[in-house]
C-alpha cells in the first residue's frame, strides 16, 4: 500500500488521521524481541525466520496476489503501521497453500482450501463487476470495504451466486479471516501491539493475578482511536454472532 | 520506561549439545533402545503411542512382554522439536486430511487430535478430573445413552495410581462423584481462574482451584516444576505438564519396549483360525512393511481406529474388522465446549498461568429440574492470541478494524469453557470416503450431529457459564460454539451384537485383538477424558498380564478381573507425594 492510499485511524476529537507509527496499540516500549535471549534457542530461531525469511509467492498468480494483497488489507488493515512495520501476512498463506497445509480437516459442503481461496477471488470479481462495472481492484477503498462486508455479513452483493452456491459463504469468510490473524497474530510485533508477553521458556512468569506485568512487561496506556473514515469494519455496537444460523465451529483447542 | 534484565547468565539459552534424546530440560534417554526386525515376532504390536498406547507399552514392557509401539509421528525430542509458539506448534497436531460434516461438524488437528509419541497427551490442557460414577451407567439411572460394562469402582484403583504416576496436582478436598483428595499441591492462581472463583462463590457455586491438572506444582525426580508460561497445548518444553512421552515413554524403553516412529499403520491382517498376524505399515521412507505379532492392540484414538478397522475389511469382515455388530465407526462422541468469552474494565492478561487450573463439577449430575439428561462442567481456558482473535471472528463477527481493536484489548479478556456431556448416537459416526491420503489409504468421513437432549444441555451450560461471568464482573460477554475431545466409535460393552470390545477391550470378533484408547467409552461425562483413557489402560495391562500367554494361543476369554499390580507404576511415582484421600 503506498503512503497516499493509507486509510489511517482518526483521532477523535480532532478526526484527524493518526500518524502511523512503529507500534500502535496500548503497551508503548514493550519489546517482547528484547528479551529473546531468554527464551529457548528453538523458538527464537523459528521466530527469527518468521521476522526475517518472508517466503515468496507460488500458490497465487501475479494478478491474483494482487487482489488478495487487496483483501488482506481489509480483513486485517495495518494503516496504522509505518512502512518498516507492515506485517506481511500474503506470503505465509500463500506458502500454506502452496505446501498444501491443511489444519487437520475439510467441511465435506468446502472444496479443499486453495481451490476456496480461488472460487472466493472470483466471486468477489463477479460482485464488483455486476454492482460497479469495474474490478475489484479498481474500486474505492470503501467501496471494496462495503463488498467485503457483504460477504462478512453473509448477504453478499449480487452477481456470484453460483458460486456461493458451491462454497458456503460463511465458511468461506472464516478460511481467509482466520488465516490473516493465524500471521499477523504470529509476529512478535502484534505481541508487543497488544501487550501478549511471547515465549517464556525456560525464564517463567510469575506474576499470575492481577493482570500484573512482569518486570519485563510493560503497564497499559490506553488511548482513544477512531477507525478510519472510509472503513465500515469497526460498528460502534459489534455485530455479535453475525451468522447467527452458521456460527464458524470454534477452531482452535482450548480444552 | 521499559525494564530490560539483559542477558541471561552466561549468554543466550542455547540448545543442549550433547546429543542425547531429550524429554524436557533434565529428562534423558540414556540407554539405546531395542529393536525388534519385522519378521520377529512380538508378543503385543501396540498401534498408537498416545494416551492409552503410551502407559500400555509401558506396563506390558515391565510385564515381560515383547512389544512394540508403531507410531504415525516423529519421536520428539522436546529440546529440539518444541517451541513457546501458537502458530509453530502445528507438527504436534494430527493434520492429515480428514472430511467433516453432519448437521454439526465437528474441526480436528488442533482441537482434539495429537500425532507423535505421546500423542494428544502432549498438547492437553492436562485437566484431569475422574468420571463420576454416575457416568458408569447412565442408561440405568436416565434411560438414554449406555451402560458400562464396568463400573466406577472398577475402575477407581486405576485413577489412584495413575494421579500418581503422572502426577496431578490438585485440591486436599475435592467435593463432586467419589469424594477424594490429591496427592500434589494445588498451583496458584492465574487471571482466568479468578474469574472463575469470584463468579462461582457470588453465586454460591462450589468451585476447585489449582487442579486436578496433570502439571507438577513442585519438581519430582527429572522434571521441573511449572513454570506458568501458559504454552501447555502448544506442548510442555518445561517438561511440568504430563504426556505419556515423559511420564511413561521412558520407562517402556528402559524395559525393553521398542518405539517405531513416523510407522503409518495400514491394515491389520487376519490369518487362519479368526486371528490376526499382524499390521502393514508404511515406515518413514514410505516404504510398506509387516509386522508380526501375536496380538495386536489398537491405540489410534476416535477416529483412526475405527479408520484402521474399516479399512482392514476381509472376505470375514467385509464391513470392517471386527465389525460384525456394525459399531465400529459408531457412537462418535466430542463433549460440548462453548467457550463464554468476557471482558473486564481490569486487566486479566490470560496468556499466564496453564489454560487449565479451575473448574466447577456443581452441574455434572442429571438434575430433573432442567428437562435434560446429564449434565456439564465449567473450566478455565486461556487462548492464546491466534486462538483469542479465532474466538472473536466466530463470536463477535470481528474483522478489519473490529479485529484490530478487540485484540488490542486482549489482556482485558478471560474465557471460561463449558464441558458438556453429549450423549453417544448411532449416526454420529466415523466411515470411509472416496478420497485417499498420502499413503494410499481412504480418508476418514465423519459426521456428527447434535440430538434434542444435546441442544438442551448446551443451552443451559452456556447460560450457566455467561451468569458465572457476569457474576465475576464482566461488563460485555459474547460466546462461542465448538466441541473438545474425541471418545467412542468403537465403544466396549457385554453384547457382542451392540459393542465392539468386552470391558478388558478385547474385540468380541477376534481373540487375540484388543482396542486401548478413548474410542471405547461408551458415554463420556462431563470430564477430560485423558485420565480415564490411561487408567483403562493400565487396567488393560493387569487383565493382559494376568492371560500371560493364554491370549497368544487361545479363544477362550476369561473375564476374571485381574490383581491390580501396583509394582508396575514407573520409578518413583507410587506412594510419592502426600496422599490424602478421602
Amino acid at each position: 500500500m503506498k503512503p497516499n492510499e493509507r486509510q489511517p485511524p482518526r483521532d477523535p476529537r480532532t478526526h484527524q488521521p493518526l500518524p502511523p507509527c512503529e507500534q500502535p496499540g496500548y503497551y508503548p516500549g514493550f519489546s517482547t524481541l528484547s528479551q529473546q535471549s531468554f527464551w529457548d534457542a528453538a523458538t527464537r530461531e523459528l521466530v527469527r525466520k518468521r521476522v526475517h525469511d518472508i517466503p515468496p509467492l507460488r500458490f497465487f498468480t501475479p494478478n491474483e496476489s494482487k487482489m488478495m494483497e487487496a483483501i488482506c488489507a481489509h480483513f486485517l488493515p495495518q494503516d496504522d503501521r509505518d512502512d518498516a512495520h507492515q506485517i506481511p501476512i500474503l506470503p505465509f498463506i500463500d506458502e500454506r497453500l502452496h505446501q498444501k497445509r491443511t489444519p487437520g480437516y475439510r467441511f465435506e459442503d468446502m472444496p479443499p482450501d486453495g481451490e476456496a481461496y480461488r472460487l472466493g477471488l472470483e466471486a468477489i470479481e463477479q460482485m464488483a463487476r455486476a454492482n460497479h462495472d469495474r474490478s475489484f481492484l479498481e474500486l474505492s477503498w470503501r467501496e471494496q470495504d462495503e463488498l467485503l462486508k457483504s460477504i462478512h455479513d453473509g448477504k453478499p452483493w449480487p452477481g456470484a451466486e453460483e458460486i456461493w452456491k458451491r462454497m458456503p459463504i460463511y465458511r468461506y469468510c472464516g478460511l481467509v479471516i482466520g488465516d490473516c490473524v493465524e500471521v499477523y497474530y504470529a509476529h512478535p510485533w502484534a505481541w508487543d501491539e497488544i501487550g501478549f508477553g511471547g515465549p517464556a521458556y525456560p525464564r517463567a512468569y510469575f506474576r499470575l493475578e492481577r493482570g500484573e506485568p512482569e518486570p519485563w512487561e510493560v503497564e497499559e496506556r490506553r488511548y482513544e482511536w477512531l477507525a478510519p473514515n472510509e472503513s465500515v469494519s469497526d460498528p460502534s455496537e459489534p455485530e455479535i454472532a453475525t451468522h447467527k444460523e452458521h456460527p464458524p465451529a470454534g477452531q482452535g483447542g482450548t480444552h | 520506561m521499559s525494564y530490560n534484565l539483559g542477558q541471561p547468565i552466561g549468554g543466550a539459552f542455547q540448545s543442549p549439545n550433547d546429543h542425547k534424546h531429550h524429554l524436557g530440560p533434565m529428562q534423558r534417554i540414556e540407554a539405546p533402545m531395542r529393536r525388534y526386525s519385522p519378521d520377529e515376532e512380538v508378543d503385543y504390536l501396540i498401534v498408537g503411542v498416545g494416551a492409552g498406547g503410551g502407559v500400555l507399552l509401558q506396563r506390558l514392557a515391565r510385564g515381560g512382554f515383547r512389544v512394540v509401539g508403531l507410531e504415525a509421528g516423529p519421536f520428539w525430542d522436546t529440546e529440539r522439536d518444541w517451541v513457546s509458539d501458537e502458530k509453530g506448534s502445528h507438527q504436534l497436531y494430527w493434520e492429515d486430511m480428514r472430511i467433516t460434516g453432519g448437521a454439526n461438524p465437528l474441526t480436528f488437528g488442533a482441537n482434539n487430535s495429537g500425532k507423535g509419541v505421546g500423542g494428544g497427551t502432549v498438547h492437553w490442557a492436562a485437566f484431569t478430573p475422574r468420571f463420576h460414577p454416575s457416568d458408569f451407567e447412565v442408561y440405568t439411572r436416565d434411560g438414554v445413552g449406555a451402560d458400562w460394562p464396568i463400573s466406577y469402582w472398577d475402575l477407581k484403583p486405576y485413577y489412584e495410581l495413575l494421579e500418581l504416576e503422572m502426577p496431578v496436582a490438585g485440591p486436599a478436598w475435592y467435593p463432586w462423584g467419589d469424594p477424594h483428595g490429591y496427592a500434589y499441591g494445588a498451583h496458584p492462581m492465574g487471571g482466568v481462574g479468578n474469574v472463575l472463583i469470584k463468579g462461582c462463590t457470588s453465586l454460591g457455586i462450589r468451585v476447585s482451584a489449582g487442579g486436578p491438572v496433570a502439571i507438577l506444582s513442585g519438581s519430582r525426580n527429572d522434571r521441573p516444576h511449572c513454570i506458568y508460561r501458559g504454552f501447555c497445548i502448544q506442548g510442555c518444553k518445561v517438561g511440568a505438564k504430563a504426556s505419556t512421552l515423559i511420564t511413561h515413554v521412558p520407562d517402556a524403553i528402559a524395559n525393553g519396549a521398542e518405539i517405531r516412529a513416523r510407522a503409518m499403520a495400514k491394515r491389520i491382517h487376519l490369518g487362519k483360525n479368526n486371528r490376526v498376524t499382524g499390521v502393514s505399515y508404511l515406515d518413514r521412507e514410505g516404504r510398506e512393511q509387516f509386522q508380526k505379532a501375536k496380538a495386536v492392540v489398537i491405540c489410534g484414538y476416535a477416529i483412526e481406529t475405527p479408520r484402521l478397522l474399516l479399512n482392514s475389511a476381509c472376505n470375514s469382515y467385509e464391513n470392517g474388522l471386527a465389525n460384525s455388530s456394525g459399531t465400529v465407526g459408531r457412537y462418535l462422541m466430542a463433549q460440548a465446549g462453548n467457550v463464554v468469552l468476557g471482558r473486564f474494565d481490569e486487566l486479566v492478561r490470560m496468556y499466564k498461568a496453564p489454560p487449565a487450573h479451575a473448574l466447577t463439577e456443581e452441574f455434572y449430575e442429571t438434575d430433573p429440574k432442567r428437562g435434560f439428561a446429564r449434565g456439564f462442567a465449567i473450566q478455565t481456558v486461556g487462548p492464546l492470541p491466534i486462538a483469542f482473535a479465532k474466538q472473536m471472528m466466530a463470536a463477535r463477527g470481528a474483522w478489519g478494524w473490529g479485529m484490530r481493536r478487540v485484540m488490542m484489548d486482549y489482556n482485558h479478556w478471560a474465557a471460561l469453557g463449558v464441558l458438556g456431556e453429549i450423549l453417544p448416537w448411532p449416526d454420529n459416526r466415523v466411515t470411509l470416503s472416496d478420497e485417499r491420503d498420502q499413503f494410499g489409504i481412504p480418508i476418514p468421513q465423519i459426521r456428527f450431529s447434535l440430538h434434542e437432549n444435546d441442544k438442551k444441555l448446551i443451552e443451559f451450560g452456556k447460560k450457566k457459564t455467561e451468569e458465572v461471568m457476569l457474576a465475576a464482573g464482566a461488563t460485555e460477554i459474547v460466546q462461542e460454539a465448538r466441541y473438545a475431545h474425541l471418545v467412542g466409535a468403537a465403544r466396549m460393552g457385554k453384547d457382542p451384537a451392540t459393542s465392539v470390545v468386552d470391558a478388558y477391550g478385547r474385540s468380541h470378533d477376534i481373540a487375540n485383538l484388543f482396542i486401548c484408547d478413548g474410542s471405547i467409552l461408551p458415554t463420556q461425562g462431563s470430564a477430560n477424558p485423558g485420565l480415564t483413557i490411561q487408567a483403562l489402560a493400565a487396567r488393560t495391562a493387569d487383565y493382559l498380564i494376568s492371560q500371560g500367554t493364554k491370549v497368544f494361543n487361545s479363544d477362550q476369554r476369561d473375564m476374571t478381573p485381574p490383581p491390580i499390580r501396583r509394582h508396575l507404576s514407573p520409578p518413583g511415582t507410587h506412594w510419592k507425594g502426600v496422599p490424602r484421600v478421602a
